[in-house]
């Protein structure tokens, strides 16, 4: 039928990569008596050794995507400078493919020296021995947000180094909190419900805080308030998943009472909806990340009307929020390792990092690039910044994407009242213990 | 020599076999594209299907075990899969026989009026070749809890409709009856090709015979248009279960895994890198099709 031709381009997407997967196994068919072999597992890999010192040399080949895919280029022209005989060569990638593409290249061993990595995808990447361990004394770990650090580290090694963040922070309208009697941001739990409550009954807003009532995405608005309450996903070396926990429980009690008492809408928001209801004043607050700074502008409102906070905490702000953003790495088969590794320092020391917020908006991942310019002038960055100090990467594993999933579905049930908070987390528990670390 | 009679002689007539050199050499391409990348893909993932391939297992995709049809047990054990298995089934149940029946009497209509046929044959194939984003995007306006079209239209006759895709019970049907709208066109096109098929003297002799408008439709126009209606049929049916589209842009198969398909289902399980698990899905949906492509063609064959 006509429906299935011309439509449905990320299937078309699965369907290619599919093949492509497909025809690297072929041969499996008949040959899958090989089985398995144990200690290829990543962690416990030692780091790599130190790079040798002196300038880079030779064709560096890098992916990126996004924004950042189109600007690097010209971008590391300094790098080029400094270092002549380097060629730096940027290929953009559509951020949809890049995961399969980037997959493709592990398998088949035709990587590029260096490519941009989701942090969510490091776990899965390094366990199939595609990234190779950051060398011994590249960068100091000290020098970066520690959540962010904490994206890198599969099974205690580091496979990469942090390269821009972004985290999830409160916005609210200041004014009509001002005429509900809050004159700065909700501190603790206890505070976020009252203010919530009160943007509703004094402020005239129809819901006090958006929040997502599941679905996918949904765990990175959940888990920083389960990070907050102290609750760790998995043991310390990655191997098994510890969800389940009286902290778990309570924060996602806390976080569903929204629901239940009318302060988040229980329905999906259709794109653009929250930024116009925030501008007319129908959502009060929602939690979101450093992009919807402009798109709440570009609703109509200025920086009178609404601020940014840090996240509150069980007990006092900033509570933990989420990190994400992108991670750089070095490719195992890369055969020019040693250049792209110099050109990852490069990107990592504090003032190629400002110069590249300049550049592109990317907040940096290093502490110190926080400290002068507009990162430190900025009230609404200075949020930000506040906020990293505070925020956690989910685990590193294979599997994370898939837990998350089944996070997403179970936190929906919580919302609507389908199941129990102390149901949902036991079946996240179950789920994740029968899917696995992957490591 | 127990041979009698003129002995064949294996002689090949030349040009044949310059015919036959030149045959294989232009369908060499096809053949070469067509195994590497088709026939090759579909073993191999039915191969895979019985591994535990995962996404990390990329660099060795050899050095896997071979779990037999544990993939599948457990795809059978999967409270999901069951969940989207109903969903798909109730889908194609819903959806077939309405994206046919509403076909056949807007084409039997059709049939019957003589002006403006072409204006609403182009009217009513027109959602066919609309892209389903867009159209889910006014779709979704359009039933939207407050202020959509159809509720506010359902308000006038003091209806308080629901958020159509908001509700477990209504967002499966409500995705159902944009599919009927956005496919019956295809159908439609069929049917009014197979109706004028149906030869002019056969309805007018029963006519003569004073067989009524129905009594002709069910006698003569059906029986003549099985085979168009086993076409119909055989290609909705692949296309619904299937579906995908829809839910993935209107609902992103929710709320809570109300409108989630198999398809849904393997995507989700590709994406989380379960490569093998997403394969016998796939073969499951596979088989599915197979079945009730067959037992479509026993129930609606021609019967002699």
């Amino acid at each position: 039928m006509k429906r299935h031709l011309g439509t449905g381009l990320d299937r078309l997407d699965l369907r290619r990569s599919a093949a492509a997967v497909a025809l690297l196994t072929a041969a499996s068919v008949a040959l899958t008596g090989c089985g398995r072999d144990d200690d290829k597992s990543a962690g416990g890999e030692a780091q790599s050794d130190a790079i040798a010192e002196g300038e880079a040399k030779g064709e560096i080949e890098v992916w990126a995507m996004g924004t950042e895919g189109e600007m690097l280029e010209e971008f590391s022209a300094a790098f080029e400078d400094a270092n002549p005989d380097a060629d730096v060569k940027v290929t953009a990638i559509p951020w949809e493919s890049a995961h399969d593409k980037i997959a493709g290249a592990i398998a088949s061993g035709e990587t590029p020296d260096v490519s941009l990595i989701g942090t969510t995808w490091m776990g899965e990447f390094a366990e199939a021995g595609g990234l190779m361990p950051t060398p011994e004394g590249l960068v100091d770990e000290a020098d970066f947000f520690p959540g962010a650090w904490g994206s890198t580290e599969v099974g205690g090694t580091s496979y990469g180094v942090p390269w821009y963040v972004e985290t999830r922070v409160l916005y609210y309208r200041s004014d009509i909190a001002a005429e509900a009697g809050w004159d700065e941001a909700p501190q603790t739990w206890d505070d976020l419900k009252q203010f919530a409550t009160d943007l509703e009954e004094k402020g005239g807003a129809e819901f006090g805080l958006n929040l997502q009532p599941g679905q996918t995405g949904s765990w990175q608005s959940v888990m920083p308030f389960a990070w907050s309450n102290g609750v760790e996903l998995t043991n310390e070396d990655g191997t098994e998943y510890t969800i389940d926990s009286p902290e778990m429980v309570e924060a996602l009690d806390f976080y569903t009472s929204f629901f239940k008492d009318g302060l988040s809408a229980e329905r999906i928001l259709d794109p653009g909806e929250l930024e116009s209801g925030f501008a007319d004043g129908s959502y009060g607050s929602f939690i979101s990340g450093p992009w919807h700074t402009g798109l709440v502008e570009d609703a109509g409102l200025s920086q009178d009307e609404y601020a940014v906070a840090p996240l509150p905490g069980p007990d006092s702000a900033p509570g933990a929020s989420f990190v994400g953003g992108g991670d750089l790495a070095v490719f195992q088969d890369s055969d020019n390792s040693d250049a792209a590794w110099k050109y990852v320092q490069w990107l990592s020391e504090a003032e190629t990092q400002q110069a590249f917020y300049d550049e592109v908006g990317d907040l940096p991942a290093v502490e110190s690039a926080w400290e002068t310019g507009e990162l430190a002038e900025d009230p609404q960055l200075q949020v930000f910044g506040e906020q990293l100090g505070s925020a956690v990467s989910p685990p590193s594993v294979p599997t994370w994407e898939e837990v998350a999933g089944a996070i997403d579905s179970l936190v929906e049930q919580a919302s609507k009242g389908a199941t129990s908070s102390e149901d949902a987390v036991s079946q996240m528990q179950q789920q994740a213990s029968s899917i696995g670390t992957g490591l | 020599m127990a041979r009698s009679g003129p002995t064949k002689t294996r002689h090949v007539d030349p040009t044949r076999r310059q015919q036959a050199v030149a045959a294989w050499v232009l369908a060499l391409p096809f053949m070469a594209l067509f195994l590497v990348f088709t026939a090759g893909p579909v073993l191999a993932s039915l191969g895979m299907s019985f591994t535990d391939l995962r996404s990390v297992d990329i660099r060795n995709p050899l050095a896997v075990e071979f779990v037999g049809l544990d993939n599948y047990t457990k795809l059978i054990g999967d409270p999901l899969f069951r969940k989207v298995t109903f969903n798909t089934t109730l889908y194609l149940v819903l959806g077939v026989p309405l994206t046919m029946g509403f076909a056949l009497a807007i084409a039997v209509g059709l049939n019957r009026i003589t002006r403006l046929r072409g204006f609403f044959r182009v009217g009513f194939y027109l959602p066919v070749v609309t892209s389903i984003v867009a159209v889910s995007v006014v779709w979704k306006f359009l039933l939207r809890e407050e202020g959509g079209l159809f509720n506010t239209v359902l308000g006038w006759v003091g209806v308080d409709g629901p958020g159509w895709l908001d509700d477990t019970s209504t967002a499966l049907p409500t995705l159902v009856v944009m599919a009927v709208w956005r496919n019956f066109g295809t159908l439609m096109v069929i049917f009014l090709a197979g109706l004028q098929t149906v030869p002019r003297e056969l309805m007018e002799a029963a006519e003569a015979d004073g067989a009524s408008a129905w009594g002709r439709f069910r006698h003569i126009t059906l029986p003549l248009l099985r085979p168009t209606l086993l076409f119909g049929a055989v290609i909705t049916s692949i296309g619904y279960l299937q579906f995908f589209e829809e839910a993935y842009v209107m609902t992103k198969g929710g709320p809570l895994d109300s409108t989630r398909s198999i398809t849904f289902f393997t995507y989700d399980q590709w994406g989380y890198g379960n490569y093998a698990y997403a394969s016998a899905a796939a073969y499951l949906l596979f088989i599915a099709i197979m079945l009730l492509t067959l037992l479509q063609f026993r129930l609606l064959r021609e019967k002699d």
